[in-house]
């Protein structure tokens, strides 16, 4: 049996293949494999997720058995036992973990960190309907950017992920809502990550889940108002 | 605790913060071990892997954000995938044991509430649109996490047979689930 005679090239094989991971009877070698394209594929890691959440209600099927009090401390000692608590040393350890993360699932966890750090430094916002996320590519581009809108500091936050620009061109953002024109919302600017601010009338917009887009224009942006270039990525936000 | 303090914990835990770290293990300890339990069918096996879970949620907390998961569902698949991948590097258990362990399905509780939404109706309801003997066994294999190779055994029929069945069970739920 081969996976195409199972699901026809359109499927493809890896949502069933995702399906049987997350259910859990695949062998070792074959669980390696899974586990290793989770780390290194965003679209593989998406629809294992996807079906772990179809799958997580059958988990109400486990009890709950209070572990032997022993467990916590030697979890402890695993994890804290050669390091003091200075804060110095507690940072390069997440920083050391982070470089280990790879290409979008990096920069996304790097930005979704510190933008969901604000509400709990401050009294708690309304998160889900606040932050709203977006992974921008297109097929034959390299261009990728990771996009957060922060509804509170009306702006889009764009952490820049592979891909660059041509010298003498700018990459463009765009706001597209249904049917509607694309709506600039301003040239990009160059380095690795950017901030822009969101008007108000683009404001409520977003906050809907519009598609972000990025094309590419002569320096300084569209001299027309609408994109004259290729949109090299796009995405549509999404509630995290 | 609500799922949104669950939640809270987790990113609480991945900035570092070891008191929402003591908090979290108190409030979500008892679930996760009943996972590692069911399917290591090991108490020492079990313990030791609920201490490995720990501190992967410690170390990956960050990855919760890019989740579509609920808190504690996000919780229970990482105590699930590490039990299942230890319970694969072991050797495989007497079928007897896994007989005697072989009860039904619970009724779901009021953990049910937390973990489930329209969501669970659905998985349920599509579920129950397979044959007995195949729903039962995408339940089986999910709590326990057989092997393709424990459920040929069980049900006695050949392993690429018993793949082709699980298969087709997962597009009609994935059918299902899209419809």
């Amino acid at each position: 049996m081969t996976l195409a005679e199972e699901n026809g090239p359109e499927r493809g094989g890896d949502d069933l293949f995702a399906a049987e991971y997350v259910l859990g009877v695949l062998p070792t070698d074959e669980r390696q494999i899974a586990s290793r394209r989770i780390d290194t594929e965003t679209g593989f890691a998406r629809l294992v997720d996807g079906w772990e959440v179809h799958l997580s209600p059958l988990a109400a099927g486990y009890p709950e058995i209070e572990p032997p009090a022993t467990v916590k401390p030697a979890i402890d000692r695993r994890l804290f036992s050669s390091t003091t608590a200075a804060p110095a040393g507690q940072r390069a350890g997440l920083w050391s973990s982070l470089a280990f993360w790879r290409g979008l699932a990096a920069a996304a966890v790097a930005a979704l960190a510190i933008y969901i750090a604000v509400p709990y430094l401050n009294p708690p916002a309304v998160l889900p309907q606040t932050r709203l996320v977006a992974s921008l590519a297109a097929d034959g581009s390299d261009v990728k950017y990771l996009a957060v809108y922060d509804a509170a500091h009306h702006e889009v936050a764009l952490s820049h992920v592979s891909g660059e620009r041509a010298s003498g061109k700018d990459f463009e953002l765009w706001m597209i809502e249904g049917k509607n024109a694309p709506v600039s919302m301003g040239v990009i600017p160059a380095g690795s990550t950017a901030r822009i601010v969101v008007s108000p009338a683009a404001q409520q917009k977003l906050a809907q889940g519009a598609v972000l887009a990025v094309s590419l224009e002569p320096a300084g942006g569209s001299p027309t108002g609408q994109p004259t270039g290729p949109v090299v990525a796009a995405g549509d936000l999404k509630s995290i | 605790m609500t799922p949104q303090d669950i939640t809270k914990l987790i990113v609480r835990t991945s900035m570092k913060d070891r008191a929402a770290f003591d908090l979290l293990y108190r409030q979500t300890s008892a679930k996760l071990f009943g996972v590692c339990l069911r399917v290591l069918n090991d108490r020492g096996d079990a313990e030791e892997a609920l201490q490995e879970v720990f501190v992967k949620i410690w170390t990956k907390a960050d990855r919760f954000a890019v989740s579509d998961l609920s808190p504690i569902s996000w919780l229970v698949a990482i105590a699930r995938n590490h039990a299942i991948d230890r319970i694969r590097a072991r050797r495989k258990p007497a079928a007897d044991i896994d007989a005697a362990l072989d009860v039904a399905d619970p009724a779901p509780g009021p953990e049910a509430m937390v973990v489930a939404g329209d969501e669970s109706e659905r998985i349920h309801h599509c579920l129950d649109e397979l044959e007995k003997d195949r729903a039962a066994a995408v339940r089986g294999a999910y709590l326990k996490g057989e092997s393709y190779a424990e459920l040929a055994e069980r049900h006695g029929v050949p392993l690429n047979t018993m793949r082709t069945w699980l298969r087709r069970s997962l597009m009609k739920l994935r059918e299902c689930l899209e419809r």
